[in-house]
């Protein structure tokens, strides 16, 4: 009995494998539907607010073109791929996405880690993809021919931060903290090289941690006149708050994971004067008018949101102009440029955006205020 | 490692440190008086703490008016809106912990299910209540609006005492110390200890055991509430995942002191708290759970039940 239920169980799996291996579909695999944008992020699970901003801004690029475009054939619901910016979710992922033969572009992935692990699956299926905020420098080698991505990669904006900081800040002696993150390790580690003899301490304040005490007294023994802060806009909020709680008043920078409004309203006060540094441009910022359109459909803008709007509006132009499957969207995009908000969008052969700057920002008056490209 | 910034900011280290202790120390005690009378940890304990922070802000923006672009209140007022927001968080953690029990452990506890069956519900419970809370708030942190101006009180040592942080030990210490008096003076405290000691004859004296493991869920809950008050009021943001690190903290702070054992988790929570201020210090923050946590194992190497050991008959003073 128990030799048949298996016998049954392996014969079940075998029917399935050969099933799947028949029935997926290849690169030319042709749709009989709607095509489908999706987008692949976190969207449940602690990082989930980042992956929510790059969704929101898809779907509202979607809105946008099938009110213009009524006749597209173009479904109006977003192939939503949850990842939750972990490989190991992406992994099973990343193939059933592949196989959905109407998903003819994907905005995303999101995280570094997760793209590491779905590239080299939607290269077999030759789905083109433009990814928002992946800023690891290797992914091209991971996604070659249909990777493109719309931001600078980490290598740009450590430098750009320091930059931020020296440029702002007289004879700044910095003070280095990071969230133990792969993004913040990485971030601060360019800075530090940039900085050079300017560090005057460290401290890690692993993602969680909600007493900065110690740090804080660390902050003020080295006699920094600057901290750079790498991590989230979540800690991030908390740890300004409590420095300047502590009486504090040295200049806090951060980079794009803090540049988020909701920085702001969990900062209130203590944001005041905080310099950001961004290969991003926040919504509001790049246009207030469609910033507010978005509010107004109900979905609010966060850090990348523009970046994914351009992305996915780049995608759908390549719709618009005849192509309706992944081997011409791919090509389109890849060949041809698009007019972002945050950027023209042009990427080179590795799918590199070219032209590209790392924005400089000040929190004023509880704004996200442009100071522009950070120069070197 | 840096010895001298412990020697140079001892007094500042050691008062943020007992602030920050005494909200491990009054989550802990829930844990701790769950454990003594139904042998569970309660692990949807993190989840009444974190309802117990989104209550007090409800009470502050939806009872007392106060919005967060709003300059922070004075006088009576201030006053008045800080007794809402606590008295609103301990009862909203109080009734999620007493509903946890019922929905969550009752059913099972009838039926005599394993421990390991409750362990489980338990775990369930916490998560539900995370993911609840997750899609409530759009997965994003809330900000509590300043209620009180901070303002440094006076300079002891080079330690700046902040008013905040002291109204927080004095109220968690009042708080501890009515719980305390609660146990062991009181009918259905002494109920609470006698069922901890052996329900079996408990049962047989007349203590009725689902009125006092429902009193021990509340008691519980109120104390959360309480912490999860004073930690808004000091850090001024919650999240759904709020609970998740504070309750490890407060649980490592039952288990150090002597799970079951009230005296114990006051001190394990203190003792918590002043020893991740230290070691952030000497050796970085981003080591102070590795320091805390070896320091844990070892005191549980020389004395296994804890510092005070596991019974909350042995919280006489």
């Amino acid at each position: 009995m128990k030799k048949n239920r298996v016998l049954a169980v392996v014969a079940a799996v075998a029917i399935a494998t050969t099933s799947f291996v028949a029935f997926a579909p290849s690169a030319s695999a042709a749709c009989s539907s709607k095509l489908k944008i999706a987008y692949q992020g976190p969207l449940t699970g602690p990082e989930a607010a980042l992956g929510i901003n790059e969704l929101n801004g898809v779907k509202f690029a979607l809105k946008r073109f099938l009110a213009a475009n009524k006749s597209a054939n173009v479904d109006p619901v977003v192939y939503e791929v949850d990842d939750q910016g972990d490989p190991a979710v992406a992994g099973p992922i990343a193939p059933k996405v592949a196989a959905e033969e109407c998903v003819v572009a994907l905005v995303g992935p999101a995280y570094s880690g997760a793209s590491k692990v779905s590239l080299p699956v939607y290269l077999s299926a030759g789905l083109p993809i433009i990814t928002p905020s992946a800023t690891n420098p290797t992914l091209p080698s991971f996604g070659k021919s249909i990777f493109h991505r719309a931001v600078l990669t980490d290598d740009y904006q450590g430098p750009a931060l320091a930059r931020l900081v020296t440029q702002n800040v007289k004879n700044a002696k910095v003070f280095l903290v990071n969230d133990a993150s792969d993004y913040a390790v990485g971030l601060q580690k360019t800075v530090d090289i940039t900085l050079a003899g300017r560090v005057v301490g460290k401290d890690v304040t692993p993602t969680g941690t909600t007493d900065f005490t110690a740090t804080i007294a660390k902050i003020k023994k080295s006699k920094a006149t600057a901290v750079i802060y790498s991590g989230y806009f979540s800690q991030a909020a908390v740890f300004v708050k409590q420095l300047r709680d502590s009486g504090s008043k040295i200049v806090f920078a951060s980079g794009d994971g803090t540049l988020d409004n909701q920085f702001i309203k969990l900062a209130r006060k203590a944001a005041e004067g905080v310099l950001l540094s961004a290969p991003a441009i926040p919504m509001e910022t790049a246009s207030p008018k469609l910033a507010a359109e978005m509010v107004k459909a109900g979905w609010t803008p966060g850090v990348y949101t523009t970046e994914s709007f351009d992305a996915a509006n780049f995608f759908l132009e390549a719709i618009k102009a005849g192509n309706t499957d992944r081997a011409s969207i791919n090509k389109y995009v890849s060949t041809q440029s698009s007019k972002g908000l945050s950027k023209v969008l042009k990427f080179d052969a590795d799918g590199e955006v070219s032209g590209a700057d790392v924005n400089g920002f000040v929190i004023k008056n509880g704004k996200i205020v442009l100071l522009g490209a950070i120069k070197a | 490692m840096d010895f001298a910034l412990l020697h140079d900011a001892f007094w500042g280290l050691t008062f943020d440190g007992i602030a920050l202790g005494a909200i491990y120390a009054l989550i802990s005690l829930g844990y701790t008086l769950v454990y003594g009378v139904l042998r569970l940890i309660n692990f949807a304990h993190s989840e009444v703490f974190m309802i117990g922070t989104f209550a007090a802000l409800v009470a502050a923006s939806g009872i007392m008016g106060v919005k967060v672009e709003d300059d922070p209140r004075t006088g009576g007022s201030m006053i008045l809106t800080l007794v809402v927001c606590l008295v609103v968080a301990m009862l909203a953690s109080a009734i999620t912990a007493v509903l946890v029990e019922i929905v969550a452990y009752r059913r099972l506890r009838q039926r005599g299910a394993t421990k390991l069956a409750t362990l489980i519900s338990a775990i369930g419970v916490s998560i539900s209540l995370v993911e609840l809370f997750r899609i409530i708030t759009d997965s994003l942190p809330r900000e509590f609006p300043r209620i009180m101006e901070k303002t440094f009180l006076f300079s002891y040592a080079g330690a700046d005492i902040r008013n905040d942080k002291v109204i927080v030990i004095i109220a968690a210490g009042l708080m501890m110390f009515a719980l305390e008096r609660f146990i062991t003076k009181t009918r259905l405290g002494k109920g609470i200890r006698a069922v901890s000691m052996d329900e079996n004859t408990s049962t047989l004296m007349g203590v009725n055991i689902n009125r006092v493991i429902t009193v021990t869920f509340f008691a519980g809950g109120l104390m959360a509430g309480a912490a999860a008050f004073f930690y808004i009021l000091v850090y001024e943001n919650t999240s759904f995942k709020v609970g998740f690190f504070l309750g490890i903290s407060a649980f490592t702070a039952a288990v150090l002191g002597g799970i079951g054992n009230l005296k114990g988790a006051l001190f394990g929570g203190f003792a918590l708290g002043l020893m991740e201020t230290w070691t952030s210090a000497v050796f970085g923050t981003a080591w102070k759970a590795v320091i805390s946590f070896i320091i844990l194992v070892l005191v549980l190497l020389i004395k296994p039940t804890g510092l005070f050991g596991e019974s909350i008959q042995q919280a006489r003073v």
